[in-house]
């Protein structure tokens, strides 16, 4: 009898002991999960920026932007960027996107590739002015690509003194 | 021998046609949710983005070859200008063949041109197409406007009937 209960005081031991084996495995296997998602998300980030360099390295590397200040006599309906080196940009606005243009966005239009040495750019931003006449207003400009990113914004401003508005391009 | 291989030429060319031609029918049908495009207005004014409209039931309607065909299009404007109050956005979508001038309607008339690469085309047409709250194609009718101008009217009426009791549901969670 006594040799019975010891036997079976063994094996409840054993039992235990076992269970905190597995609970510590398990423990070790979920740690080595998160380290292996975590590498995993390295990974990825390091694949991302590589694929980056590679598909747009700084070199070629170009972006437009456009903004509006005030736009009270000026509201652009399109946009249109044309150039040597690259497809010409279009974009189309919607009352809603003016709307977030007047409250100060600044719009990312395009990411080009751009070759390096000198360019020329025509954008033509198609609208209406402040008596709802359709209006166009052209920018023209010689832009140089060196090694370092090159990123543009068309900035429509109003000329309060003429009641009339201008497009530039602005180097960032 | 140069006759069969310009005829196995063209030949190519036209299965790529018809093939070219059954892809873009079989692109959209209804179930399918309608991907985003932007077009400028063809009379002036306001481009407009379909998925600033997602949230409103919106009905595209797709105009074949139209010279300044307003009278043709005024019944489907007061169709849908019946709806403004339960929120239903309505175009008129032109493409410009030859010489054709749009028409000039109170609801958006929109430019379908290859130039935009923001915008798609769709054949055949002409063609309505009822776009849920959800962005999803429910109904897409084919054929002459004014042939299936009573089926348009039913079919609105009760998908509108349909959107309002979804909409109601949604507001009471």
């Amino acid at each position: 009898m006594k040799k019975t209960s010891m036997l079976a005081g063994f094996m409840l031991l054993g039992v235990l002991a076992g269970s905190v084996q597995a609970e510590t495995a398990d423990a070790n296997i979920a740690a080595d999960i998160v380290q292996v998602k975590r590498s995993v998300l390295e990974l990825n980030k390091d694949l991302y920026e590589l694929e980056e360099d590679l598909l747009s390295p700084a070199t070629t590397r170009a972006a437009f932007y456009f903004s509006l200040t005030y736009g009270e006599f000026f509201e652009p309906l399109s946009i249109e960027i044309m150039g040597s080196g690259f497809e010409a940009v279009r974009h189309i606005y919607t009352e809603r996107q003016v709307a977030a243009l007047r409250m100060g966005a600044v719009q990312p239009l395009a990411n080009i590739n751009l070759g390096p040495g000198k360019h020329n750019l025509r954008a033509v931003i198609r609208g209406v002015d402040q008596l709802g006449q359709n209006r166009e207003l052209v920018v023209e400009q010689q832009v140089e690509k060196t090694d370092k990113p090159l990123l543009l914004e068309f900035v429509v401003s109003d000329l309060a003194e003429q009641q009339s508005a201008r497009a530039q391009l602005k180097f960032w | 021998m140069g006759h069969f291989i310009r005829f196995l030429f063209l030949s190519l060319v036209a299965l790529t046609v018809q093939a070219a031609e059954l892809k873009s029918t079989e692109t959209l049908a209804p179930g399918q949710r309608v991907d985003d495009f932007s077009m400028p207005s063809a009379i002036g004014g306001w481009g407009q983005r379909l998925s600033e409209q997602r949230g409103k039931p919106v009905m595209l309607v797709w105009l074949d070859r139209c010279d300044q065909c307003e009278e043709e299009l005024v019944r489907y404007q007061l169709l849908a200008e019946s709806y403004a109050l339960d929120h239903l956005v309505a175009w008129f979508i032109w493409a410009p063949r030859k010489n054709d001038r749009p028409p000039k309607m109170r609801l958006p008339v929109l430019l379908n041109d290859r130039k935009w690469s923001q915008s798609w085309g769709f054949n055949p047409r002409p063609a309505i197409m009822l776009i849920n709250n959800d962005g999803v194609l429910d109904h897409l009718m084919l054929g002459d406007l004014s042939a299936h101008y009573d089926e348009t009217e039913k079919t609105l009426a009760q998908w509108m009937a349909k959107q309002q009791l979804q909409a109601s549901a949604e507001n009471e969670k």
